[in-house]
């Protein structure tokens, strides 16, 4: 049974595709990084797998089970962390999660006991019965991991996780998503920059435009971009070259 | 119309410059300002007709304006002289100090001064003076949409001195009432958070859309008030308020009165304010700046001492009393206390709480007129009806608020756990609002009709909260049916809802036609009681089991 299968997948919004026939297949729980530019259908991937949107064309199927048709069953068994932090910032942290954890269907018990546990370890135990509304976005992202993983899921799916936390902060999901692995579980995490993905990553999957354009390990992706095959995406995503000239302008008008 | 105003301020650049003040950073720093007042979402207005650049103050200024004709009308048509004065002066102070607190608040609180410009080489008198100068201006604005129109009137009808004297105590009104405002954040800082001051001032929001409501209702009856108005006096207490010093001050200008009493009371008028002002510019705005810089400063925690503690709290008990899934719960909870905390649902549904009241009044006592009359045959009517079905009305319109939330974009939770009857979310809701809301209004509508029609009326508040929620449900079973607070505040209305509402409108009316006819055929009850209590049930059960599908996005 494959952990995770995409074939020929497709989704159009309005007419025009935003995926054009993504395949993958996993079979080993490993951390895959996804990786693409802005806009180039990471998202929406991911809301497919995660059976949020059952829309599409293709096929799509979770530990075995069609999105389509055992959305729920997949959703108890998978964690999804979105982008952009979004939750209902004027309950505490408690609160949120004990309305998440419900939704989960996690008993009132178990829920509160993981919530202390975990907000403790993520230093946010003082803060607890205080309202988001004050959070930083680090602090509402630790918050959404937590909902995202209380109910420890064998599938994890990441949008942009590590946006807006702190350095150190960094550093202890990092460490959190190796451990998962270990444990083995599968994490599918997106992200537009290769920079923190390509140390933890065991897999590389670059898409642009609804399109895959490679899939292997950081090692191999260098070495065809060496070639030539994938320079220009690989630029991108990196960020070295282009990033040098356009910071050399900015310093040029200051002086101007 | 800021260009207008700031050709007025150029007038004194001189003064200005002799003060070591950078004039254009003075001008840049209140034009930016004042740019900021015109777009910043005013209250007491649809935030649907805010969404872009208009210039939101003029609209809020066009308002005051409105409402001082009603003032205007006021002056012309009550025989009194002082009371007219009276008026008119209370509701300058009144209305200044409100829309300095609801609106003004922003800025009087606002502290991102001191990080965007402390930094910049400003020297900190151009800054100062750049405050004052926007304040006045602020002030000034509003004190013209406020007191022209009435000020006019006066003079027309009592005379030109007498005008003039009355733009002089509108102005000193208007410094009472800044000086209030401030006195009042300053208490409430002292006391309390930046948080709580803000929440402070959502309270004081709603209040104000309470009061205009009010207003709109009762300053045209004030104007047939000449029975009132041959029978008022001034007691020795009056004097302890400023509108009364001020309507006596231009009492003496109107009659050219000027015995001992009215001498003493233009002093006073006249002193008081201005030396409050002079203690507020000296005293009050420094220390009051002080603390801004100290409430910015991270607000620290107080909430140590439940650490790991796993305490029930009374929201969590009510939820496990009256919603039997995780799910139902999860909704209610949620429901529960994200419309005690959310200040945009605050603003819209509780106001409407406050018009209950209004409305009973009205309906009940036909608009006021004769009240000793209707009050006296009341006990022998069925008007506790109004009693028993207003409420629901109201609290219903709750049930579309819900739906809405700035923070919309969370509601991917629902679609990314594995949520199999989305039916008990919304469930779950329904019944957090019939409890937080309904039950505590139905309470003191019972309490009201007690006194008023006897133990006799006990049986049909109980047979009225069965119907009532039977409403209820009805009302939140019918139409597109949305999540709690997953949708964009300010997204249009869809089309057909006027047909629903009449729908709606039929429905109410054939339940309460029903609670007429127990009324007249008392047995009725025990046949149409366990029918309602039935359909109470089966209506729950659909909306339980809704499918995912009858979820509107």
């Amino acid at each position: 049974m494959n952990i995770l299968r995409l074939h020929d997948l497709k989704k159009n919004y309005n007419g025009t595709y935003v995926l054009k026939g993504i395949n993958l297949v996993i079979d080993e729980p490993q951390i895959i990084g996804y990786i693409g530019p802005n806009g180039a259908g990471k998202s929406t991937t991911i809301k497919i797998l995660a059976g949020i949107i059952d829309s599409f064309e293709g096929e799509a199927t979770v530990l075995g089970m069609d999105v389509r048709k055992d959305a729920l069953q997949i959703k108890q068994s998978i964690g999804y962390i979105p982008e952009q932090a979004a939750l209902y910032d004027v309950l505490t942290p408690l609160e949120y999660l004990r309305f998440t954890g419900r939704l989960y269907q996690l008993p009132d018990a178990v829920i509160e006991k993981k919530s202390w546990e975990l907000l403790r370890l993520f230093e946010l135990d003082e803060k607890a019965n205080m309202r988001m509304t004050g959070f930083s976005k680090g602090m509402r992202q630790k918050v959404l991991l937590i909902s995202g993983l209380m109910h420890n899921p064998d599938i994890i799916f990441l949008d942009e996780p590590l946006n807006g936390l702190d350095a150190n902060a960094v550093i202890l999901v990092k460490e959190i998503l190796a451990q998962l692995k270990q444990a083995g579980k599968t994490l599918f995490y997106s992200s537009h920059i290769m920079d923190v993905v390509e140390k933890i990553s065991d897999r590389i999957v670059i898409i642009n435009k609804g399109e895959t354009l490679a899939d292997g390990t950081f090692e191999t992706l260098k070495a065809d971009a060496a070639r030539g095959s994938l320079e220009n995406i690989f630029t991108a995503l990196t960020g070295d070259e282009q990033h040098q000239t356009t910071a050399g302008a900015f310093v040029d008008v200051l002086k101007s | 119309m800021e260009k207008w105003l700031l050709k007025i301020v150029h007038i004194f650049d001189g003064v200005f410059r002799r003060q070591g003040i950078d004039i254009s950073q003075l001008y840049a720093i209140v034009e930016t300002k004042m740019t900021l007042d015109k777009r910043r979402v005013y209250m007491n207005w649809r935030q649907s007709d805010q969404s872009d650049n208009k210039n939101h103050l003029l609209m809020v200024l066009a308002v005051y304006g409105f409402f001082s004709v009603f003032m205007g009308a006021m002056i012309f048509f009550l025989p009194s002289f002082i009371l007219a004065m009276i008026f008119l002066h209370a509701y300058i102070i009144f209305m200044m100090a409100m829309t300095l607190i609801t609106d003004f608040s922003t800025v009087l609180l606002d502290t991102t001064d001191n990080q965007i410009i402390l930094p910049k080489p400003v020297n900190s008198r151009t800054l100062f003076m750049a405050r004052q100068v926007h304040i006045l201006l602020y002030l000034f604005q509003f004190t013209i949409a406020m007191c022209l129109i009435p000020v006019v009137c006066v003079g027309l009808k009592y005379g030109i001195l007498t005008g003039l004297a009355a733009a002089i105590t509108t102005l000193l009104s208007v410094l009472l009432a800044v000086f209030f405002t401030y006195f009042l954040y300053l208490l409430v800082l002292r006391f309390s958070s930046e948080a709580r001051a803000k929440e402070a001032v959502t309270w004081f929001q709603i209040a104000m859309t309470v009061f205009f409501a009010v207003g709109y209702q009762i300053i045209p009856r004030m104007i047939n008030m000449s029975e009132f108005a041959d029978r008022f006096e001034l007691h020795w207490y009056s004097y302890l308020l400023p509108p009364v010093w001020m309507a006596v001050a231009l009492e003496s200008v109107y009659t050219l009165q000027a015995d001992f009493t009215h001498l003493l009371v233009i002093i006073l008028a006249v002193s008081l304010p201005l030396l409050l002002f002079w203690i507020l510019n000296k005293y009050l705005a420094p220390s009051f700046t002080a603390r801004l810089s100290a409430i910015n400063t991270e607000a620290r925690d107080v909430s140590k001492k439940n650490q790991g503690v796993v305490r029930k709290s009374l929201i969590t008990r009510l939820s496990s009393w009256f919603t039997r899934t995780n799910l139902s719960k999860a909704g209610f909870e949620m429901v529960w206390n994200i419309t005690g905390r959310d200040k945009s649902f605050k603003l819209q549904f509780y106001p409407s709480l406050g018009y209950v009241f209004v409305f009973i009044f009205i309906f009940v006592f036909n608009s006021g007129r004769n009240v000793g009359a209707s009050w006296n045959e009341l006990s022998s009517t069925t008007k506790f009806l109004w009693f028993i079905y207003l409420p629901m009305f109201t609290v219903a319109n709750a049930l579309l608020f819900i739906t809405y939330n700035e923070n919309f974009a969370a509601s991917w939770i629902y679609r990314s756990a594995p949520v199999k009857k989305p039916g008990e979310l919304l469930l779950g809701g329904l019944i957090a609002l019939f409890i937080k809301y309904f039950l505590f209004i139905y309470m003191a509508m019972l309490a009201i009709s007690l006194y008023i029609w006897g133990w006799k009326i006990l049986d049909d508040f109980l047979f009225g909260l069965a119907n009532d929620y039977l409403c209820f449900l009805i009302l939140g079973s019918i139409g597109k049916q949305y999540l709690p607070f997953s949708r964009q505040p300010n997204t249009r209305q869809q089309t057909g809802r006027f047909l629903l509402a009449i729908l709606q409108m039929m429905i109410v009316a054939a339940l309460v036609g029903m609670h007429y006819l127990v009324i007249k055929v008392p047995a009725a009850l025990y046949v149409l009681l366990p029918v309602v209590l039935a359909a109470c049930w089966l209506l729950q059960q659909n909306l339980r089991n809704l499918p995912w599908k009858k979820i509107a996005v």
